[in-house]
């Protein structure tokens, strides 16, 4: 028996401290600790129930914008409130702009670089000036005898990157070029959203930002380089990754269950572009809000009861103090994660890219969609169950990609110029609401409910990455990563690059997932 | 020949983009042929995250007047950095161990805040993130606060939290740490708050003149309201009533008065837009005072106490 810990895992958002114990090379247990508790949820009671916009998407630098669309939908529904078109169009272009960032971001900065060699630049031949310049500089810190050359690109870990110098050069030439384009896409966000990260111009009514002709001509132009960029150069690059890596396929399966909610629609609030619903079992059902429930058996609160908690069902989280954590940690079997383990019907679910195609393509609604994916599959030679793995992921980022896009380039032409995207309300007295969405990252439902001022009484948020990154439930299942991580095949314990391949897989945020 | 033609030709066009960043003043032609010449001049920066969300991270990487890979490979050495490096688990915190223990000049940026009060909500490496902070910031030439969580506690600090977090203004002075201080307040912070911050030390050796609170001078020297596109407006009581009117914005709740920043000059991504310039009130997110209890109400909001003008 090897214990195995990946602390802290870094190129994801926040603090992961990742555990595994290994026998005969091959993970047999596996525990993920959400590492950084601040407890925004609970603070929020007494704030006027709009900062809760403002607030939760403090909640994370990455993906804010979720945050503040489920924030701006919960109390819509708490005000009986549905934006005008032009409110729901400017609030998808900027969320569906976010989403392109994000998915850009994940494979280029923060994932790519587990398959892609960075030092293959050293081989290039061509006069890019980017690439040269990477070149020479990489070629000189490696001859400088610097204690840490090349950082912040090396060290890392060392296994079989990808050999092809082609695929390598390719990818790091789009980790170059994608920098600027994801400047462009949080330019778009910014445009209508007033800025990025943290748009705050998403307000429950609609979008504060009057859409002018010449915000509308900038966005588009924006949208055309991200478009070229992404159809080409990412799909290439990342279709370039799957065909190097086709055992991919097949690493990292997690539970095989998975949570979707409906995700961008129309200009009047309905048609999402992707459905919401669970598959469990393999079979497609439709959503049942009421199925959720979080446990904090394995989590450092204190709270009784400790299971099968509904939204907005406590008022209080109340963390362990350090005394108390201290007993937990060095307890066998003891808590061990500040995230807590949102369940569906008491099972453990999948959120992220592959939930939204799986579910969308099983439901049977979007022939479109389907056809999309039955292409790519006949290309690949795979088919929907190898969905669930880490390639399987990051070929499901891009579907969505491709998928948002497409609807971008619509929504924006039916933008009506110089209208206002906003109505004006009174906070809701005595109300409760809930706002579901598709961050980047997954399912993501906020729940709140206000007092006779209009001020917060008591609010709930369950995040994606707090379904992947769940730690144990009270009956002792292992979150979904947990799960992905377990029967996992380690050439090299000291070097367990096959384990942080699967863990980015799942695009972790952390910061998010505890909130 | 032609090679050194060509690189001269690149660093003009990278000089032109410092003139565009207002830092030719400090840094001529001639001293980024020599920085370009001799890496040694290259800053080294450890970034660590406290309590945070990789906001001002991903701010950071928005930067546009300087190419992130010129930042990575010829201002700087970015020996550690949470989302970018390769290196994790015991490499990192082997790298951070060795630079504890050895004479590098390094200048630690600290994203986030950090939570004294209950050290284990937020840990790395199994060790509160205080013990981190502390030995880094002892070792540091300087140290900058990024984003207004380490400057003033912004949603770390809300009301109700338990976390019991310290600023990094307020960690150095706790831990009598005397060190070179800048922090660059803002939710999130400003790509060019920073870079223009690292090119100044990289550069002169020193940080750029500072406000009594750590705050660059030349973009937290007026508040966004001393600045803003409706001072006139309300110089004649021309306010808003609702979201969408011309005029002030002041009675919807906008904190452009209490903040200081340089919004309405060098807006949100490569000035793209501002909150204001996007027809909502400035919610003060580079201010002490962020969160507030309220950020947006209706001009006859009963729970507001209005202020006369």
């Amino acid at each position: 028996m090897k214990r195995v810990v990946i602390d802290p895992v870094t190129r994801i958002e926040g603090h992961l401290r990742v555990e595994t114990q290994l026998e005969d090379g091959v993970v047999t247990d596996a525990r993920c600790s959400g590492d950084m508790f601040r407890g925004i949820e609970k603070a929020l009671i007494g704030y006027d129930a709009r900062v809760a916009q403002q607030v939760t998407q403090r909640i994370c630098g990455v993906c804010p914008y979720g945050h503040a669309e489920a924030a701006a939908l919960a109390l819509e529904q708490a005000m009986g409130l549905q934006p005008n078109e032009n409110g729901q169009l400017l609030r998808n272009l900027i969320v569906g702009a976010y989403q392109l960032h994000d998915h850009l971001l994940h494979f280029y900065v923060l994932s790519a670089l587990d398959f892609i060699d960075i030092t293959a630049i050293l081989n290039y031949r061509g006069n890019d000036a980017g690439l040269t310049t990477l070149r020479s500089w990489v070629k000189s810190e490696l001859d400088s005898g610097k204690i840490f050359p090349a950082a912040p690109f090396l060290p890392r870990y060392e296994g079989a990157y990808a050999e092809d110098l082609e695929l390598n050069i390719s990818a790091i030439k789009g980790y170059l070029s994608a920098l600027p384009i994801m400047a462009d896409l949080h330019k778009m966000v910014a445009v209508f959203g007033a800025k990025a990260p943290h748009p705050v111009a998403i307000e429950a009514g609609g979008v504060t930002t009057l859409p002018t002709v010449d915000r509308l001509n900038q966005y588009k132009t924006w949208l055309n380089r991200a478009a070229h960029f992404i159809r080409n150069q990412y799909r290439n690059d990342l279709l370039g990754v799957a065909g190097a890596f086709p055992t991919y396929f097949n690493e990292g399966k997690g539970p095989g269950n998975f949570l979707s909610f409906p995700y961008f629609p129309d200009a009047s609030g309905e048609q999402h572009a992707l459905v919401g619903g669970a598959t469990l079992g393999g079979k497609y059902q439709a959503l049942d809000l009421s199925r959720i429930t979080e446990d904090h058996a394995y989590s450092w609160y204190k709270d009784e009861p400790s299971s099968g908690i509904k939204p907005l069902q406590s008022t209080t989280l109340q963390p362990l103090n350090l005394a108390e954590y201290q007993r937990e940690i060095a307890r066998d079997g003891g808590k061990y994660s500040w995230s807590r383990a949102p369940r569906y019907g008491g099972e453990v679910m999948e959120v992220g890219p592959t939930a939204r195609v799986i579910n969308t393509y099983r439901s049977g609604t979007h022939a479109d969609f389907n056809r999309q994916v039955d292409a790519v599959n006949r290309d690949l030679n795979i088919g929907l169950n190898e969905y669930d793995s880490v390639m399987g992921r990051h070929l499901s980022r891009l579907l969505c990609t491709l998928r948002i896009l497409d609807r971008l380039e619509t929504q924006v032409e039916q933008v009506q110029p110089d209208k206002s995207a906003f109505i004006e309300r009174d906070m809701p007295k005595n109300a409760r609401g809930f706002g579901i969405t598709e961050a980047t990252r997954g399912a993501l439902g906020h729940w709140i409910e206000t007092d006779e001022k209009g001020y917060i009484r008591n609010y709930e948020l369950i995040v994606p990455t707090t379904w992947n990154m769940s730690p144990r439930d009270a009956a002792g299942k292992p979150g979904a990563v947990e799960q992905m991580l377990i029967g996992t095949q380690v050439a090299d314990p000291a070097q367990p690059l096959e384990l942080t391949r699967i863990v980015r897989s799942s695009d972790p945020c952390m910061a998010c997932s505890v909130h | 020949m032609l090679e050194k033609i060509t690189r001269r030709e690149a660093l003009k066009r990278i000089y032109g983009a410092i003139v565009a960043t207002g830092a030719a003043s400090f840094l001529s032609f001639e001293d980024l042929l020599a920085a370009d010449a001799t890496t040694d001049k290259r800053l080294n920066l450890i970034w660590l995250h406290g309590s945070s969300c990789s906001g001002c991270s991903c701010s950071f990487l928005d930067i546009e007047y300087v190419p992130v890979l010129d930042i990575l490979s010829k201002f700087t050495n970015v020996i550690f950095h949470p989302d970018l490096s390769l290196a994790t688990g015991d490499q990192v915190t082997g790298m951070l161990e060795h630079v504890m223990g050895s004479n590098l000049d390094f200048l630690l940026v600290v994203e986030g805040s950090i939570p004294v009060g209950m050290p284990h909500a937020c840990l790395m490496g199994h060790k509160p993130f205080v013990e981190w902070a502390v030995p880094m910031a002892k070792r540091a030439t300087a140290c900058v606060a990024a984003g207004t969580c380490a400057t003033f506690g912004g949603v770390t600090r809300m009301n109700g939290m338990q976390t019991g977090i310290q600023t990094l203004p307020e960690l150095l002075v706790a831990q009598e740490i005397d060190k070179p201080l800048v922090c660059l307040p803002g939710c999130p912070m400003k790509p060019e708050h920073i870079v223009y911050t690292l090119l100044h030390y990289a550069m002169k050796g020193t940080l750029p003149p500072l406000d009594s609170q750590q705050r660059p001078l030349r973009f937290f020297g007026n508040t966004i309201h001393e600045r803003c596109i409706y001072y006139a407006d309300f110089q004649e009581k021309h306010y808003a009533r609702h979201i969408g009117d011309s005029g002030c914005l002041i009675n919807l709740g906008c904190q452009g008065v209490v903040t200081h920043n340089d919004c309405l000059i060098n807006g949100h991504n490569n000035n793209t837009s501002s909150c204001i310039r996007a027809g909502h009130p400035c919610v003060g997110c580079a201010s002490e005072h962020f969160p507030r209890q309220i950020m947006l109400h209706s001009h006859d909001d009963p729970r507001v106490n209005k202020r006369k003008f």
